[in-house]
């Protein structure tokens, strides 16, 4: 049986919980995409949580007391802490089973080391796969950092750098859409923007040619014949307080993990009875306790 | 608050522009265990045998003990412990903070070095462990453009050796990382190849010449089946030319003399290629900064306009405006 997991990836800040909150509240609410959703945090760091994390890994190990204990540094320690995660496998394997049939968001650690350098992000995920989940990464990236073609472009490649060793089909995600100030239709922060979302190619590069030198040149032609065959650079916006933004993400991560066939099919009359009693699905949350 | 508006309230006043028979700044990124603060070790111990103009900033807030004697040093002015603590925040939650209340005083930054300016050839900035904590923040923006803006600078992306060659897919993705660190400051960029003491540099020489002899690297590796596509190798070839390669070793000091050629190289190319660039974006700041604060005084003057007057405290309320507007900053 195919399982499912979201692996929610992304810089400190780029708003990985208030995604998993706001998702897993937009899945039990009904609607196209519903389903039963369980957060899991990955993140042995983490300060408090938006959502209730099914599964925490902090429960297992934690930052701060590796700090405190074998008087490390933050990154010290959070390195032990992931490979003690790594070496207590079994652990996640055990609470994991808990889930068999639920859909899980997982709010996965934001340092880029952990996915490219030490390949702990890689064991964890091989893990997943190897218990029959079907993975989908979602990188997130925090639309304020976004503001011009140079930085869409660095933004690409910061998602690439982190997802090629991977090896998950994966979505680059702009977040914070909704916060985003309105730009006039003469801003040019906006024309790159729209340049960026529909990946048009000529736009970008015209626009990279006016912010680099002649010796980025080339560089920036190979980047759009990159932008061009690669659909691994582009952009989802997100705006977590637009339900249809929510349910268009859904919609393509499901597609990239084939969700929807492997459903079974459902009783319409049912689905109008949940429909009429919302509480419904928050109940089957809180029976996995 | 979010990062332009960060950006515009930090705006630093008008420093002199970048001059250059004045000193090269080093902004040195790396992932963490990349031996950053290590190879910073050495480049301090040989300019000072070298007697040699240079100022030491340290940026991470969380290192133990700085094991070069740093001029400026962030752990002076934050005490990050304190900060978790006292805002109740993780270890990250505590760096970023920390950076983030260090950048709000970088204008004073800019006065020391410029002061000290006419007797420096080098400024050496260490970044925080976390590569993220200063490419991906508000904070590590600010700095990086009110550096650049005022100095000549350059950035120095640390590679460890002997990991990149035990793996040339970890080697791909940090030279993927640097890529976009270059497109996001829009500076030179010098590569350290670093640790050569322990493995010589030569392989990924090679790799960074020959795309054919990197494919072949890689398919040896069996822990990555990834095909890299023609476009991605091109894109790396093409980042190689950018860039200038130093290999150099921390221990024993060898390379150093040819990683402060690399940099002086580099810092010729700033004024050739990349000021135009900045100064392009400094105006477009000033500008951005200005429209904002007229924006806010607008606002100020309409809230004011909108209040009832009440004799006396309508008085007091004029007097306090300047507070009202940092606060309405905030909101935005």
């Amino acid at each position: 049986m195919v399982k499912y997991a979201q692996l929610v990836m992304g810089p400190a800040g780029s708003g990985k919980s208030t995604y998993c909150e706001a998702m897993a509240r937009h899945c039990g609410s009904g609607g196209p995409g519903r389903r039963s959703v369980h957060v899991v945090n990955l993140d042995p760091a983490a300060e408090e949580l938006r959502y209730r994390a099914s599964i925490d890994v902090r429960e297992l190990v934690r930052v701060e007391e590796v700090m405190q204990e074998l008087g490390l540094g933050p990154n010290g320690g959070l390195l032990y802490a992931m490979e003690y995660v790594v070496q207590n496998i079994e652990w996640l394997a055990e609470e994991l089973g808990d889930y068999d049939d639920d859909y899980l968001l997982v709010d996965c650690p934001g340092q880029v080391e952990l996915y490219s350098h030490i390949p702990v992000m890689k064991t964890l995920v091989e893990a997943l796969v190897r218990a029959d989940y079907a993975v989908v990464g979602l990188y997130l990236v925090d639309s304020h950092f976004m503001t011009d073609a140079a930085k869409f472009i660095s933004g690409a490649l910061t998602c690439l750098s982190a997802m090629v060793r991977l090896e998950v089909p994966h979505l680059n995600v702009l977040t914070k859409m909704d916060l985003q100030p309105r730009l006039g239709p003469d801003d040019p922060r906006r024309r790159d923007l729209e340049a960026f979302l529909d990946v048009d190619v000529p736009a970008i590069t015209a626009r990279l040619r006016e912010q680099t030198g002649p010796r980025m040149e080339a560089l920036n032609r190979a980047m759009a014949e990159l932008l061009d065959d690669y659909s691994m650079v582009s952009f989802v916006p997100l705006d977590l307080g637009d339900p249809a933004s929510l349910d268009a993400l859904l919609e393509q991560c499901d597609t990239m993990t084939q969700w929807a066939e492997n459903q079974e099919p459902r009783d319409p009359h049912e689905d109008a009875r949940d429909a009429a009693d919302p509480g419904d699905s928050h109940d089957d949350a809180d029976a996995g306790d | 608050m979010d990062a332009a508006a960060a950006a515009a309230a930090a705006a630093p006043p008008s420093f002199p522009t970048p001059k250059r028979e004045g000193p090269v700044v080093c902004l040195m990124i790396g992932m963490a265990g990349s031996g950053k603060t290590t190879l910073m070790q050495r480049l301090n111990s040989h300019l000072c045998e070298h007697k040699t103009g240079l100022y030491c900033i340290n940026l991470d807030p969380a290192v133990p003990q700085c094991p070069f004697a740093a001029n400026i040093d962030i752990r002076d002015t934050v005490k990050y412990k304190e900060v978790m603590s006292q805002y109740n925040l993780g270890p990250n939650g505590a760096i970023m903070t920390s950076l983030n209340l260090f950048a709000t005083r970088f204008d004073q930054v800019l006065g020391f070095l410029d002061k000290r300016a006419s007797e420096l050839s080098y400024v050496l900035v260490d970044t925080p462990g976390q590569i993220e904590a200063f490419t991906w923040s508000a904070s590590g923006t600010i700095i990086t453009e009110a550096l650049s803006s005022s100095f000549a600078t350059v950035v120095v992306y640390v590679v460890d050796v002997p990991r990149s060659v035990a793996n040339p897919a970890t080697f791909m993705a940090n030279m993927l990382y640097a890529c976009s660190v270059m497109y996001r400051t829009r500076l030179p960029l010098v590569l350290a190849l670093t640790k050569t003491d322990v493995m010589s540099a030569d392989t990924i020489l090679t790799w960074m010449s020959d795309q054919f002899e990197f494919q072949k690297a890689l398919q040896s590796d069996p822990s990555f089946a990834h095909d890299l596509t023609n476009s991605m190798s091109l894109v790396l070839q093409e980042f190689y030319r950018t860039l200038r390669a130093a290999p150099v070793s921390a221990l024993t000091g060898e390379g150093v003399e040819k990683f402060f050629g690399s940099v002086a190289e580099a810092k010729e190319e700033y004024f050739d290629e990349f000021l135009a660039d900045v100064e392009r974006r400094k105006k477009a700041r000033e500008e951005a900064a200005k429209k904002a604060e007229a924006e806010q005084l607008e606002k100020l003057r309409h809230d004011l306009a909108s209040e009832p007057k009440k004799g006396p405290a309508h008085a007091r309320q004029e007097e306090e405006g300047e507070e009202e507007e940092e606060d309405a900053g905030e909101d935005n």
